[in-house]
């Protein structure tokens, strides 16, 4: 059941396209840590679009708007979330690829929670499909993935139509004092990419500022991949155990790679890149635009060291600067 | 003063302050110090930090990543945005978060909304015919489990519905005494709905969401429109409440709060990074500018906070 192969190993250490190639297959269900634009290992999106994988589930409970991009190619089949940043940018939308799926069925339609559907499609291609969730469900579908048990209860949602549409909750009477419950089911993901400030060569993550559902996502992955901003020694480690939240015995792979949450923040390291963040959205917002963004920001850089020199390495270190300055790393 | 003089000097300042302003400061005014409230997203968040700032600062802020009890020092692109880490006493984690909702011991929460019906339920999640909205969040978390929950919204007719087209966030759901309850929700449900014209509250009784306050410029007439826009028949507080408008020092707190204008300027590409951006400069230099936006602002509020 454990993956000694990888885990047993006192050096994980290797490259993010090593590690997208030996663990994310097509049609496998990942997830990312970090929540919503921060601490969220958005390189992978980019990686996973340069393998070129398909067929993918994703599952995170407010997501990052780097999903769009593997959406707007098909390369999604199933999206799980509770929460996208689509309605709040100002005018424009955050997921452009989705809202393109929805209008257009462009590259394939949607089916979203069982509510509305790409209108007029009359196309070939399968459906992506979104299942809509609470964040407190989603995160719990990870804590029941953990613990090893096919469901977590909880107290959210009585009266709502996510129960309605998510045919995958139930209610239920509890056996205990006989009173309504609604039923998360676990899920276990194949892979678990999560971007943590620190990391040892065996894999013990440290995470400081907030901990999102990173802790389980550890435990209930078939595989979790490490993007350690900084690799440091275990005798690094042992000074501030309290902060490891994901022990070298979750852990499959280390990859050592600053700036994995570009365009966005990460606690302590650095903050958002709001001119490559509008340098991404704005674009997006047509196919045209999309597709010349992708040859030039993905397809045209080899890995993420090339995506980082073609920002410019200055220009990240002036990201890190005041983050730096405000969050001290202990 | 005279009637007239005060209607007067009321129409003067009609159309003075933008909805995002006036929603705000009717909000921050919704909390009670010391308690523990968890901010949404967006204009959410932001009146909770103006509160904090002016009127509740031992209010402890939580956000659904993991920040608690922090200074709020600057508006938040999100939940785990790093500013939340800032003179906060914890950082746990999402997980942590909802047990504290769920285990009782938020005590209120202030959200947005796209839809509401008559007895408070809300929809973050679709539009009919084909608008996909940004979905539940822990908004259908917290409706269900916080103590109350202050709803902020700039006003439209649309978003009042006789039918949602998708329950996102549980209010008093059928309106029936003791719904919630019978229903397992173990929160207390909406306390009212704060919009750029007027203040909405919920009967006790009958749970049906009513106008209880109004902005000195709204007259007989302002109030018959909102009737109208409203698909049920919309009853008004017998003694109507008067909103005080945004006072210089609510005003000046979302100035020091959005260096960046995220909420002070609606669109996206007149607002300061973007200005930047799109005019084609992505050099270091452009860089440091939108650094020295926020610095200054960014310290003003952490000296006055910590």
């Amino acid at each position: 059941m454990v993956q000694e192969e990888y885990r047993h190993k006192l050096n994980k250490v290797m490259t993010e396209q090593e590690a997208v190639s030996t663990f994310l297959k097509d049609g496998d269900c990942f997830t990312v840590g970090g929540f919503l634009l921060n601490r969220e290992s958005d390189c992978v999106f980019r990686e996973i679009a340069r393998q070129g994988k398909k067929h993918l589930q994703f599952i995170e409970e407010s997501s990052t708007f780097s999903i769009d991009m593997l959406i707007a190619i098909g390369a999604i089949d199933r999206f799980d979330t509770a929460y996208i940043p689509h309605r709040q940018v100002g005018k424009m939308d955050g997921l452009p690829g989705l809202q393109r799926c929805f209008n257009t069925g462009d590259p394939r339609p949607v089916k979203m929670g069982g509510v509305i559907q790409t209108p007029n499609y009359t196309g070939n291609e399968k459906p992506m499909e979104i299942v809509d969730w609470s964040n407190f469900m989603v995160a719990l579908r990870f804590v029941a993935g953990a613990l090893n048990v096919p469901f977590m209860p909880c107290k959210s949602g009585f009266g709502t139509d996510l129960l309605k549409y998510n045919t995958e909750l139930k209610v239920i009477n509890d056996p205990f004092e006989n009173k309504p419950l609604v039923l998360v089911p676990a899920i276990k993901p194949d892979v678990a990419f999560i971007s943590v400030q620190r990391a040892d060569r065996r894999g013990n993550g440290q995470v400081f500022g907030y901990k999102g559902t990173d802790e389980w996502k550890a435990r209930a992955a078939k595989h979790v991949v490490l993007f350690a901003e900084e690799l440091v020694s275990s005798d690094k480690i042992k000074e501030h155990p309290s902060h490891t939240l994901i022990p070298s015995y979750c852990t499959d792979a280390v990859v050592v790679q600053p700036f994995s949450s570009h365009p966005f923040s990460m606690y302590g390291c650095h903050g958002g890149d709001g001119i490559q963040t509008l340098n991404t959205i704005v674009p997006h917002q047509t196919k045209e635009g999309f597709t010349a963004w992708m040859n030039e920001w993905v397809y045209g850089v080899k890995d993420h060291f090339e995506y980082c020199e073609k920002i410019g390495w200055e220009k990240l270190e002036q990201i890190a600067k005041s983050e730096k300055k405000n969050n001290v790393l202990p | 003063m005279t009637n007239q003089t005060a209607s007067n000097q009321a129409s003067e300042l009609k159309g003075k302050f933008s909805p995002v302003i006036l929603t705000c400061c009717a909000a921050a005014r919704q909390f009670i110090d010391k308690e523990v409230v968890f901010g949404g997203v967006g204009v959410s968040f932001l009146a909770v930090a103006i509160s904090k700032l002016r009127y509740t600062p031992c209010l402890i802020m939580v956000t659904e990543a993991g920040y608690v009890d922090f200074a709020g020092v600057s508006s938040m692109g999100s939940p785990a945005d790093n500013h939340g880490a800032i003179g906060a006493s914890l950082h746990q984690g999402l997980f942590d978060t909802f047990r504290d909702l769920q285990s009782g011991h938020i005590n209120a929460a202030c959200l947005g909304l796209a839809q509401v019906d008559k007895f408070g339920n809300a929809n973050v999640s679709y539009v009919n015919p084909n608008i996909r909205m940004n979905g539940s969040g822990g908004g259908c978390d917290i409706a269900s489990s916080a103590g109350r929950v202050v709803y902020v919204v700039k006003y439209a007719a649309r978003t009042f519905q006789e039918k949602l087209d998708y329950i996102t966030n549980p209010g008093y759901l059928d309106g029936s005494p003791d719904a919630r309850k019978k229903a397992g929700l173990v929160g207390g449900g909406p306390a009212c709905l704060v919009t750029d014209r007027g203040i909405f509250r919920f009967d006790e009784k009958t749970h049906e969401m009513y106008l209880a306050e109004v902005f000195p410029w709204q007259d007989e007439k302002d109030i018959e429109s909102i009737k109208a826009d409203v698909p049920w028949d919309l009853k008004v507080a017998d003694n109507l409440k008067i909103i005080e408008p945004p006072n210089q020092g609510e005003i000046d707190a979302i100035a020091l709060m959005d260096p960046g204008k995220a909420y002070l300027e609606e669109s996206m590409m007149n607002r300061p990074v973007a200005l930047i951006s799109m005019s084609g400069r992505r050099d270091l230099n452009a860089y440091r500018e939108i650094a020295e936006i926020f610095r200054a602002k960014f310290q003003q509020a952490k000296d006055y906070l910590l």
